[in-house]
């Protein structure tokens, strides 16, 4: 048997709320990985490479140095057709919920862990302006969400690789904080489109948000 | 009206008053604060009408916040916005007294529903 079977029969521990992950054995680090989708999000208290390929979309590396439990994101803003509504700062575009929420759970499930919001060290990759054709420039919009977002937080970014007209494979090792970035060439840039223009839509189309419960 | 939103991020503490606003509840008195301890202290002299609060929070939760407040005898209407959303978060947040939950991310139909239920 070799190891790479040995450790895909014995993978890393995961966390309850992350099963769904898809995970498997990273021959060339030699680590087990786990592939995030737009949409998802992975923590990890195990030495683990937590991987995701982006085009105009953001991901947040988060981790407390700390304890070493960190984890990583994949999220845009959904399209706003009104672009005088696309600002941030103001708050004046609810479409930010789904950053502001995607923020939020893995900020929270990080710090469930035992880490402290104080320690922890965010970086931030992705929103490139890969949608050339498009009138609003959403890798744009979601870099002013993310950067805005992290100053409204007061938290500290150590490091980000943001905008440019090219999509990104991300590979994070959360125990060590060590990012590696590769830009890819425009040959794989029309899948990453399709991908993440079938993922803008399900965020318009279906009520993945605003579920409520009254109890009375 | 008084409205007190708790939440330790200043950026949900922004789109929820700012949704509050979007869904026709801009004109009463809301207030914010960053933790449970806080919004307790905040609840004792204020007397909010409704408490929106997020589930998880650094000194004191959400729902610590609120058996806090039953275990005072203080019978505020209390609801959470939260990204916490399963069945056990659920059956705890209505065995404490909490009136709904609503899921982040919210929308302003979601605040409207709600809101006109529980203040009506």
């Amino acid at each position: 048997m070799t190891a790479a079977t040995e450790n895909l029969q014995a993978p890393a521990n995961v966390l309850p709320g992350f099963s769904q992950i898809s995970r498997s054995w990273d021959r060339e680090h030699s680590i087990q990985a786990a592939k995030i989708l737009p949409g998802e999000y992975y923590v990890t208290t195990s030495d683990e490479l937590i991987t995701t390929v982006l085009g105009s979309c953001i991901s947040a590396c988060i981790r407390d140095p700390l304890t070493g439990v960190g984890g990583m994101n994949h999220f845009m803003l959904p399209g706003n057709k009104d672009t005088k509504k696309n600002k941030w700062a103001g708050v004046d575009c609810l479409e930010t919920r789904y950053g502001i929420a995607a923020m939020e759970n893995l900020i929270n499930d990080v710090l469930k862990q035992g880490s402290r919001k104080e320690r922890l060290e965010i970086k931030l990759f992705g929103g490139g302006e890969v949608l050339k054709m498009e009138t609003t420039n959403v890798g744009k919009r979601n870099v002013q969400f993310a950067l805005e977002f992290v100053r409204a937080e007061g938290l500290a970014v150590v490091s980000e690789d943001l905008g440019g007209p090219y999509p990104r494979k991300v590979n994070y090792f959360p125990k060590t904080g060590k990012v590696m970035v590769r830009r890819l060439r425009s040959l794989q840039t029309k899948a990453i489109i399709e991908h993440e223009r079938k993922f803008e839509s399900s965020l318009e189309t279906t009520q993945q948000s605003g579920s409520i419960d009254l109890f009375d | 009206m008084k409205i007190l939103v708790v939440d330790d991020s200043p950026a949900m503490r922004m789109m929820v008053v700012r949704t509050l606003r979007q869904a026709g509840f801009g004109g009463n008195d809301v207030t914010q604060a960053e933790d449970g301890a806080i919004a307790l202290e905040a609840i004792r002299k204020e007397t909010p009408d409704l408490v929106l609060a997020d589930w998880n929070m650094p000194n004191m939760t959400g729902i610590e916040l609120l058996e806090a407040l039953r275990a005072e005898e203080n019978n505020v209407d209390f609801g959470f916005i939260t990204t916490e959303s399963t069945t056990e978060v659920r059956k705890k947040a209505t065995d404490a007294g909490a009136k709904f939950l609503i899921s982040k991310p919210f929308t302003v139909e979601a605040f409207e529903k709600v809101l006109s239920t529980v203040l009506s």
